[in-house]
């Protein structure tokens, strides 16, 4: 029952990501687009190149669905609320999420073209830059919990949000997920306008609506592992957990897609060096302070 | 032992050396790396099976990137990244039949002389298990630990500098 309640939390989550993003590219409203699109994607003819890697071609998207999916098992919407509840919740958020890479490059090398081949190897060029960020903060979120449950993470937010308790680590992880999701300013993968949409531009018909609902839950799963991770999940005055949860998760959304809109595209290899000059030193820094505090302050 | 964790055991196994088999077996590059990763994942899998939590989950995360970068070396400095030209990928075969034979000699050696304490009664919960892990890493086993990623980085290096090919301005 459980499951069935998330994934339909999950699915909405989803359809509140499409109509959000259409929303900020086309300036325009509409509640029906995403649905109208996604009919109108398995409704038209499935094209397949020339000499392709069928496997990873095949394999591609719906490897890049099942990290998502996974991404969003440990993340819990209340108090067991939750697929499941491991005790490295937080580890395996990351070994989901470390599959988008394997998907993406995948996707890239299958169909045989040089625009998904090359945008597929300079997400690798972002993994880079954004991997450190991803772990880093989070060490840091689970030694304030004294473990890796996302559960007892959230919990351990109940005097003090993380936002305010580890506001560097909170601005590096943000930073983070947007590569993580390849969103704009850091969407070179599937870039308009820059290698004809580069991984997804040999996909047609059902298989690209399943790369962009794969993409939806993943920036669903960032969002929700934002809230846990620093908003203090489900935790908040007046209304129960879950709407807590469903409230931030869609302000987190909100604010990923609208956020770096307005921002130049950054290349691969400059995300690179500002993530690791100055990204990894803020993360170092920010593992110290919280263990500083962590040992001085009781809270 | 139960039987389904025996049935898992040797599920994964056999998949991790399957998948082992297909590295050697395909011409292309990419696909070489993408199984070697999940060969690995298969043992990640194998801890899984075996209650080993962290590690298991460990090694699932690690493989994945570092599989992928691998590809990307492997694309970069081989002729045929494809393997279209129907490139032979085995080189040295009477030196690595010895080399390959002399090795499984000395695991099988390690692993029946080794004195294994046998499976212990109660499995300690994932949050203990990470607490354990963490202790002997930050103890008896940092040392250990430690050389190794330096030997891996310096292996790393040393092999990217051998793979380039000298550039003219490079030459006396």
């Amino acid at each position: 029952m459980t499951i069935v309640i998330i994934l339909f939390a999950l699915a909405l989550g989803c359809y509140a990501v499409a109509v959000l993003e259409g929303w900020a590219v086309h300036g325009r409203l509409s509640l029906t687009r995403p649905a109208i699109s996604a009919l109108a994607l398995l409704g038209r003819e499935k094209i397949m190149p020339r000499t392709p890697d069928r496997l990873y071609y095949e394999a591609g998207p719906v490897l890049l669905l099942i990290a998502g999916l996974l991404a969003v098992a440990v993340i819990p919407l209340a108090p067991g609320l939750i697929i499941t509840d491991l005790a490295i919740g937080a580890l395996f958020l990351n070994a989901a999420l470390a599959y988008v890479l394997v998907a993406l490059i995948m996707a890239g090398w299958g169909p045989n073209g040089a625009y998904g081949m090359i945008s597929g190897w300079r997400f690798l060029g972002q993994f880079i830059a954004y991997a450190m960020l991803i772990v880093m903060p989070i060490t840091a979120v689970a030694m304030r919990a004294e473990s890796l449950s996302t559960t007892q993470i959230v919990l351990s937010q109940a005097g003090l949000w993380n936002i305010a308790y580890q506001p560097i680590g909170f601005v590096l992880f943000v930073v983070a997920a947007m590569g993580v999701a390849w969103l704009p300013p850091v969407d070179l993968p599937t870039g308009g306008g820059d290698l004809a949409s580069g991984v997804t531009a040999e996909y047609t018909g059902a298989r690209l609506a399943v790369f962009r609902l794969a993409r939806l839950v993943i920036i669903v799963a960032l969002a929700g592992a934002t809230v846990t991770f620093y908003l203090g999940g489900w935790l908040g005055p007046w209304l129960p957990g879950w709407a807590w949860s469903a409230l931030k998760t869609l302000a987190v959304i909100a604010a990923l897609l609208l956020g770096g809109r307005h921002l130049p595209r950054l290349r691969e290899a400059r995300y690179l060096a500002v993530s690791w000059k100055l990204g990894i030193s803020l993360a170092l820094a920010n593992i110290f302070l919280v263990g500083v505090i962590a040992l001085v302050v009781p809270l | 032992m139960s039987f389904a964790t025996a049935f898992f055991l040797a599920f994964f196994g056999i998949a991790a050396i399957w998948f082992g088999i297909v590295v050697f077996r395909t011409h292309s590059m990419v696909r070489s790396a993408i199984a070697l990763l999940f060969s690995q994942t298969a043992i990640g899998a194998m801890f899984l099976v075996m209650q080993a939590e962290f590690l298991g989950v460990l090694q699932i995360m690690m493989m994945a990137t570092e599989m992928s970068v691998m590809a990307i070396f492997m694309v970069m400095f081989m002729m045929d990244p494809g393997g279209m030209g129907k490139m032979d990928m085995t080189h040295q075969k009477r030196l690595s039949l010895w080399a390959g034979g002399i090795g499984l000699v000395a695991a099988l050696a390690v692993i029946w002389t080794a004195g294994w304490q046998g499976p212990v009664p109660e499995v300690p919960g994932a949050d203990e298990q990470a607490r354990a892990l963490g202790r002997e890493i930050l103890g008896r086993s940092m040392f250990v630990f430690e050389s190794a990623a330096l030997m891996i980085l310096t292996a790393m290096i040393a092999a990217t500098m051998v793979a380039i090919a000298p550039q003219e301005k490079d030459r006396p």
